[in-house]
């Protein structure tokens, strides 16, 4: 069986957006220590929040997409004040579902604002390009561009930047970090701060690819965590192998199973991952 | 509609997530599994009891092949058993995993017979609702349907709730409280936890189908959209709520979160914010479970003491 290179560029896409989410949300995870099931919700709020910027207010793409995933950043950091900060001496699994209230609480939010049918960017139609018999979009090639530039951009903050060197301290040995005199409160607040901004990116990269929706976020939550598992919970660089592995898979997946049942491969990847590796792809049994 | 016909229809539904929140406490409240596939099994439940209870579907356009016309008794039985079944089937290779990983296989499992149901038309008619499930006694009932439906459904409650706090007391629960409590000790005693979380797993499913039968039943026509992981964290806030551990509680919360959802019901449709009410009721269960674990972490009717339990790591 040929490969068809289309199918492997719409996995690059897909890869991308899954490997940003996730990256966010194993960021969460290993300083935070639980899974914020709310994560989905906060993509889609960046994402609409862009939307209303770029449709609603007519301003540019460019200016939408800052202003969607600094109020994500910020969002993240006033619910954390609001909600999380006062469960976080609480059990990961109350944290789990103090979570899921917060999801309940942004996806209806969302419907509440902007109704809950499908919107779309407002972009300036361009005939879509096509190289060596693939065809792409301009979307598509920001999304691959932007995604590796974060991914860049936030291996450097973990090894070079003195917070990203806390967060890697405080994600293998919390306890142990904080004897050691890292500010606990402060790097939670830039936890967030990181991570909220990364859902907002992935919220709106994921509304460039296809429609904005109140559930859009919650929707591709499974593909994420399977991301997220696969790569073993807490280790941002098994995340983006993880994303990016879920994403061809299942876009390549196509080629020989039903489409319908492309979002399948991720679950079925999750489970097999979990079963053979439960440490993820490049973990050593901790947990 | 009158007031008292508006508040059957609410108590039907209530009863129905009563049971959904007494299989969602065997999982979580008395064993400490993180299970998120309960609209899954409700789904399962509710097709298996609709395709053996209709006819396979005639005319041009009919894509279900599938159907046996066999009596309600008998749908909504198979409909438990096989839910049952699938609970087994997700727990045998998953419920060794720790707690947020069990959540995770656990909802993706659900996603992905959401997934089936949605596009084995032969078997489900996929996307398009399945239609014409019969009425248990439909036409006998001498006085209002909705009347009989939700004295039936809050007996078969009331059942449960006697049979699942037995079994809770009974030697078999006070394993699965142990496994909840630290499962290294049960293990220690020569129980074999892994075969108690199964059982737990299955019958907790089992129940959940027979609230997708039961539901099946009520509403004539089903479609996969009504099983969405949604209602499967509407239990969890039923059954966090009420207060995890207790039967009566599950059921007590899981009226509350459905009293919250549906209130709005009786709000004329005039009033400001008219059309978002359904969004903000919704809100509300959000911002309710979130006070209730602030401030009273074992909930209404919960037992203190089980928060020490099954929330370690």
């Amino acid at each position: 069986m040929v490969l068809d290179p289309q199918l492997i560029w719409n996995g690059l896409v897909v890869g991308s957006i899954i490997s940003v989410a996730a990256l966010g949300l194993t960021l969460i995870f290993g300083i935070l220590n639980f899974i914020n099931i709310a994560y989905g919700d906060y993509m889609a709020a960046g994402a609409y929040v862009a939307w209303a910027v770029n449709a609603q207010a007519g301003l540019p793409i460019g200016v939408a997409i800052v202003a969607g995933v600094l109020f994500m950043s910020v969002g993240s950091v006033v619910l954390d004040k609001l909600v999380f900060q006062h469960f976080r001496t609480r059990s990961p699994i109350t944290l789990l579902i103090v979570s899921i209230g917060v999801a309940f609480f942004i996806r209806n939010l969302l419907r509440a604002i902007w109704g809950p049918s499908g919107h779309f960017y407002d972009l300036p139609l361009e005939a879509n390009p096509s190289f060596a018999g693939v065809r792409f979009s301009i979307e598509q090639v920001a999304i691959i561009v932007a995604s590796l530039l974060l991914l860049l951009g936030v291996y450097v903050m973990l090894r070079r930047t003195r917070i990203g060197i806390a967060m890697r301290a405080a994600s293998d040995d919390r306890m142990l970090s904080r004897i050691r005199g890292v500010d606990t409160e402060k790097l939670v607040l830039y936890v967030w701060l990181i991570g909220g901004a990364i859902a907002g990116l992935s919220g709106i990269m994921l509304g460039l690819d296809a429609q904005i929706r109140p559930n859009m976020g919650f929707t591709a939550l499974i593909a994420i965590f399977a991301a997220v598992i696969l790569g073993g919970i807490g280790d941002p660089k098994g995340a983006v192998a993880g994303g990016y592995f879920i994403g061809v898979a299942q876009e390549v997946s196509v080629a020989v199973i039903p489409t319908e049942y492309k979002f399948g491969v991720g679950l079925v990847a999750l489970i097999i991952g979990l079963l053979t590796r439960p440490d993820g792809l490049f973990g050593e049994a901790t947990r | 509609m009158a007031l008292v016909d508006l508040l059957l229809v609410v108590g039907i539904i209530a009863g129905v997530y009563s049971l959904l929140a007494i299989g969602m406490n065997m999982h979580w409240g008395d064993t400490g599994l993180l299970n998120f596939a309960h609209a899954a099994f409700f789904a399962v439940g509710a097709y298996t009891s609709a395709i053996l209870t209709t006819p396979p579907a005639t005319g041009s356009l009919a894509t279900r092949v599938v159907g046996f016309d066999l009596p309600i008794v008998v749908g909504i039985a198979a409909g438990t058993a096989i839910a049952g079944v699938v609970g087994v089937l997700i727990a045998l290779p998953s419920v060794r995993l720790e707690g947020d990983y069990l959540a995770i296989v656990t909802l993706s499992a659900a996603e992905l017979i959401r997934l089936m149901i949605h596009n084995e038309a032969w078997l489900t008619t996929g996307a398009q609702t399945l239609k014409n499930i019969p009425r248990p006694l439909d036409g006998a009932i001498p006085f209002s349907y909705d009347l009989f439906y939700f004295l039936l459904v809050w007996a078969i409650v009331g059942v449960c709730y006697l049979l699942f706090e037995r079994l809770s007391s009974s030697p078999f629960g006070r394993v699965l409280h142990a496994i909840r409590e630290n499962d290294d000790v049960p293990l220690a005693l020569g129980k074999n936890t892994y075969m108690f979380k199964l059982k737990s797993f299955g019958i907790g499913a089992a129940v959940a189908g027979l609230a997708g039968g039961l539901w099946a039943h009520y509403v004539y026509a089903i479609s996969s959209i009504m099983f969405l992981p949604s209602i499967t964290f509407l239990i969890w806030a039923a059954v966090i709520v009420g207060g995890a551990g207790s039967y009566g509680g599950a059921i007590l919360g899981a009226s509350v979160v459905v009293g919250l959802r549906q209130i709005t019901r009786f709000i004329p449709g005039d009033v400001p914010f008219g059309d978002q009410l359904s969004y903000i009721r919704l809100m509300i269960v959000g911002v309710v479970l979130i006070l209730v674990l602030y401030y009273r972490p074992q909930g209404l009717l919960g037992d203190a003491e089980r928060l020490q339990a099954g929330t370690s790591e």
